[in-house]
């Protein structure tokens, strides 16, 4: 009796425990129902203003629905070790830079973890890791636990910066998690600029200071790679391969007609005896630069070995961020010939702000440094008065300002910028900080709004039907012992939207499709138990006998295919991603649930019923 | 109501059919993942995918050569019922790219006929190669769990052919996949990550009908005599016949709505875990108890089953 007391309490409290974590969800639904119905939308506005808190509550405790069904933006992206221990290194050398761009090679193609590669890498070279990480005493393993510590460290460095990120740029209710060891993943609900979001996130935004090398010194070296182009290409001429060489230079180009369609790509030729001076015009300023059609087959140039070894010292040509207008409206990008070691690097910037430029209507964005960067700068900007400094921004050259005299006060401006948006983007990168490592994306989903409220619709009829349909079913099959399944079958869908609602999971496809699984399994321990009854009573016993008999007999089998589901299930949680993992945990909560519903709810049921002398042994069909 | 009242199959005899049927089934399957293999989707496969739904009907044809102009290269199907189409091509990390070169292509070449592009995926090779992994993880440890509780609730040779079952089940799914991809536009069954989530829930749920049987079984045969097996066998799948079907009509009901009702995303999922129910309560009943009876007669070992409690 006492045993039953507590039944009934705990059906109570379970209840009563769904309904309420379930209530914001409902006041959510019916308040944005109301907002809706005002006519204008003013008074909407007005009734928004004053329920505001009312609002805010429920959306907050509400049902959270996933981004599938709210449409957004689920992004993946992976941090570069490679990069990342090519930064820890010192003195680098040839042989390093071979070892890591055959290590580079293999991380692309295997799962294994880069520092494991780096480590097999070298001990087949038979060199220690110590020669080039850390100190020279160190042991490999030493210098292996460092860098694993390393890595680490810059995951989740990157991820704070992305979340900074993502947080000034302002989407609600971001996630932002990472997996394993390289792996950062961003679910960004209701974006609706993509583009504009994933070069946010790309960007490494390393900022650097770097000292333009003089003209004449430019000049020099682009004289020097041409000769050397030239002298290569007529022995590969020679040879039958051909380079492929623009067949007009940016100069010659400039003089086209605007109509005229410019060719698409460089096209090969036999040879030339300017092969660079083909894409690259100089000024006599002694600014060199080349056209946008050019500009990548002068990038893939600049990035050969052989190319960069005919470079001064420390030194390395970068191109301009942004085109300028050439004479008849040809794109032209510049080049620069800048310091490898920069003077100052974007660490010490604390504030950044975009405005308007004072003379023009360009953007730019406004820097200022803490202390230590402010005498820095004030002894790099007085130490070169007349010269250029190149502001660096991830590679590729903003501007590159004439220093008119010292600077004190640790200021400095970023322009060159394309439009106010991107200036605040940049503002927006700078103050987040660097990423200690270049990301990128490898794996993008992004489900439209509309596709999302098709989804919601497919899956509110997959819910309503099967649930009529297996209901229905109970009730013929069953007759009056189906109320009672059908009584614990609404309790279960209760139970599984509470629960993802009070512990802040989301809804999505793959879990409303649970959901609608968990409704046709949930009856099953009911029909195990009914059917044994029948069994019972066509054995003639009375039916309260049947009844516990019932209950007791089909207790194991119910509880075998239970445990099997849920480990499935929980198996499928552990080792599946996204949207599968929302599957697996409707799955599981529905699961557990109807251990519950179907064993203890029903019986209380029967019991009550049993005590009114309600049931018969024909009760059960 | 009542289906199947007092039936009286002799299962056990006609065993031998029974595994003739599934043989078939299950070499026509393999035979044609060896010959046609399996559509892959981009999950496993990495690449980009593209949905664009348009607002009138358009004709496959049109589109396809519109992109193809574009010189945007990759495949163009019909995507559910309604006016969407899927286009898929090589992975690229910049999604914003191809969205706007598709867009503009489109907007440039079909005019009157408004589009919108409401799915974009794109997955990566290394991300594939890593989902793939850890689907076949997760399958096989699934099995192992199932194997492990199995064997401890019952006996060895229970698990066994249990598990035995589950392959079976999975194994003529995956067949069928093979055999029937490709060959309907509203069901494109593509091999990603729901259809080894549905794998994962026909083994979880496989083994529930075969553990219904198993459980009468293990009920009835206690301290009876070897020769009396067959009889055994016989009357408690036939006593557990009706709950059988019917725990497995109630999910196959709910599953059939998803296929019909929860769209093009789903489709393959549900089509996956309906004929794998159908699937395993014909192996429940057909091949794991047998197996247990050919397993028993052939060793002429008598079942010290552990659980069984009679009250």
């Amino acid at each position: 009796m006492k045993n039953k007391r507590f039944n009934l309490l705990l059906i109570a409290v379970v209840t009563l425990v769904a309904l309420w974590s379930l209530w914001p969800t409902w006041s959510d639904y019916s308040l944005s129902k109301q907002l809706d119905s005002f006519a204008s939308s003013q008074d909407s506005l007005k009734y928004a203003m004053s329920h505001r808190e009312e609002i805010d509550n429920a959306r907050k405790k509400s049902l959270k629905l996933g981004l599938d069904l709210k449409g957004g933006m689920h992004l993946v992206m992976e941090v570069d070790q490679v990069d990342l221990f090519e930064q820890k290194a010192w003195n680098k050398d040839g042989k390093f830079a071979a070892i890591m761009q055959n290590v580079r090679a293999k991380a692309t193609q295997s799962d294994a973890r880069v520092i494991d590669i780096i480590s097999a890498e070298f001990k087949s070279e038979n060199i220690r890791l110590s020669r080039y990480f850390y100190d020279i005493r160190n042991s490999d393993q030493e210098i292996v636990t460092k860098l694993e510590k390393e890595s680490e460290e810059a995951l989740t460095r990157a991820k704070e910066i992305i979340r900074n990120r993502i947080d000034q740029y302002g989407v609600a209710e971001p996630v932002i998690t990472t997996q394993g060891s390289r792996k950062i993943i961003i679910e960004l609900p209701g974006v609706s600029d993509e583009t504009r979001v994933r070069n946010l996130l790309k960007g490494t935004a390393k900022l650097e200071f770097r000292l333009l090398s003089e003209p004449e010194v430019t000049i020099r070296t682009l004289d020097r790679i041409n000769s050397y182009l030239a002298q290569n290409s007529q022995s590969s001429a020679a040879a039958g391969g051909a380079l492929p060489v623009s067949d007009s230079s940016a100069a010659a180009s400039a003089s086209l007609p605007p109509g005229g369609a410019p060719p698409l790509a460089p096209v090969s030729k036999q040879s030339s005896a300017k092969p660079l001076y083909d894409v690259i015009s100089v000024s006599p300023y002694g600014t060199a630069f080349t056209a946008e059609r050019s500009k990548e087959y002068v990038v893939s140039l600049l990035h050969r070995s052989d190319v960069q070894a005919l470079l001064p010292q420390d030194s390395e040509l970068l191109l301009a961020a942004k085109p300028e207008e050439g004479k008849v409206g040809e794109k032209l990008y510049a080049i620069y010939l800048v310091k490898k070691t920069p003077e100052l690097t974007g660490g010490v910037i604390t504030e950044a702000k975009a405005t308007f430029g004072s003379q023009s209507v360009q953007p730019e964005v406004m820097m200022s440094m803490n202390s230590e960067g402010t005498s820095k700068w004030a002894r790099i900007t007085g130490a070169n008065i007349g010269k250029r400094i190149a502001i660096v921004l991830d590679g590729a050259v903003y501007s590159a300002p004439v220093v008119q005299s010292k600077i004190p006060n640790g200021n400095s401006v970023i322009n060159g910028i394309g439009s106010l948006e991107e200036a605040k983007d940049l503002e927006i990168v700078l103050k987040a900080g660097a990423l200690p490592a270049p990301v990128r994306i490898i794996e993008e989903r992004t489900v439209g709004p509309s596709l999302g409220a098709d989804y919601i619709r497919a899956g509110m009829l997959s819910l309503t039907w099967s649930f009529c349909a297996v209901s229905i079913f109970m009730l013929v099959y069953y007759k009056k012992a189906g109320i009672a399944a059908d009584i614990a079958l609404v309790l279960n869908i209760l139970i599984v939207l509470s629960v993802l609602a009070g512990f802040n999971a989301s809804l999505s496809l793959p879990g409303i499709a649970g959901i609608v699984l968990t409704i046709g399994m949930a009856v099953d321990a009911n029909v195990l138990i009914y059917e044994r009854i029948r069994e019972e009573l066509a054995e003639g016993k009375s039916v309260i006998t049947a009844v516990t008999q019932g209950y007791d007999r089909a207790f194991s089998s119910i509880l075998d295919s239970h445990v099997t589901t849920l480990s499935a299930a929980f198996l499928l949680y552990t080792y599946g991603i996204g949207p599968i993992q929302g599957f697996a945990v409707t799955l599981m909560i529905g699961t557990s649930a109807s251990l519950f519903t179907a064993i203890v709810v029903t019986r209380e049921i029967f019991h009550l019923l049993l005590a009114k002398n309600l049931m018969s042994d024909k009760s059960f069909g | 109501m009542r289906i199947f009242q007092k039936t009286n199959f002799n299962f056990i005899r006609y065993r031998k059919i029974a595994y003739g049927f599934s043989v078939i089934l299950l070499v026509a399957g393999m035979v044609s993942l060896v010959v046609k293999g399996l559509n892959y989707g981009i999950d496993f496969r990495g690449g980009s995918e593209v949905v664009i739904r348009f607002e009138k009907n358009a004709d496959v044809g049109q589109i396809r050569s519109v992109l193809d102009a574009a010189g945007v290269s990759g495949t163009l199907k019909q995507y559910g019922m309604d006016r969407s189409f899927l286009f898929s091509t090589v992975f690229q990390g910049d999604t914003g790219q191809l969205k706007s070169l598709v867009s503009n292509a489109l907007n440039a070449r079909i005019q009157g006929n408004r589009h919108e592009i409401v799915r974009i995926d794109a997955v990566g090779p290394s991300v594939a190669s890593d989902l793939k992994w850890s689907a076949v993880k997760a399958l096989f440890a699934s099995l192992l769990a199932i194997l492990l509780y199995v064997g401890i609730r019952f006996e060895i040779k229970f698990a066994s052919a249990g598990v035995i079952a589950i392959f079976h089940d999975i194994l003529t799914v995956l067949g069928l996949f093979s055999i029937l991809g490709g060959l309907f536009t509203f069901m494109p069954l593509e091999m990603d990550q729901s259809i080894i989530a549905a794998f994962l829930t026909i083994a979880g749920y496989s083994i529930t009908d075969t553990v219904v049987v198993y459980d009468r079984i293990r009920e009835r045969i206690r301290g009876q005599k070897p020769s009396d097996y067959e009889r055994i066998f016989n009357e408690s799948m036939n006593q557990t016949l009706s709950r059988t079907i019917i725990t497995s009509g109630t999910v196959l009901l709910s599953v059939f709505v998803l296929f019909i009702f929860a769209g093009p995303a789903i489709r393959g999922f549900a089509f996956a875990v309906f004929t794998g129910i159908l699937i395993g309560t014909y192996s429940s009943i057909f091949v794991a108890a047998p197996l247990v009876y050919d397993w028993l007669r052939i060793t002429k070992s008598s079942v010290r089953l552990r659980g069984s409690k009679v009250s």
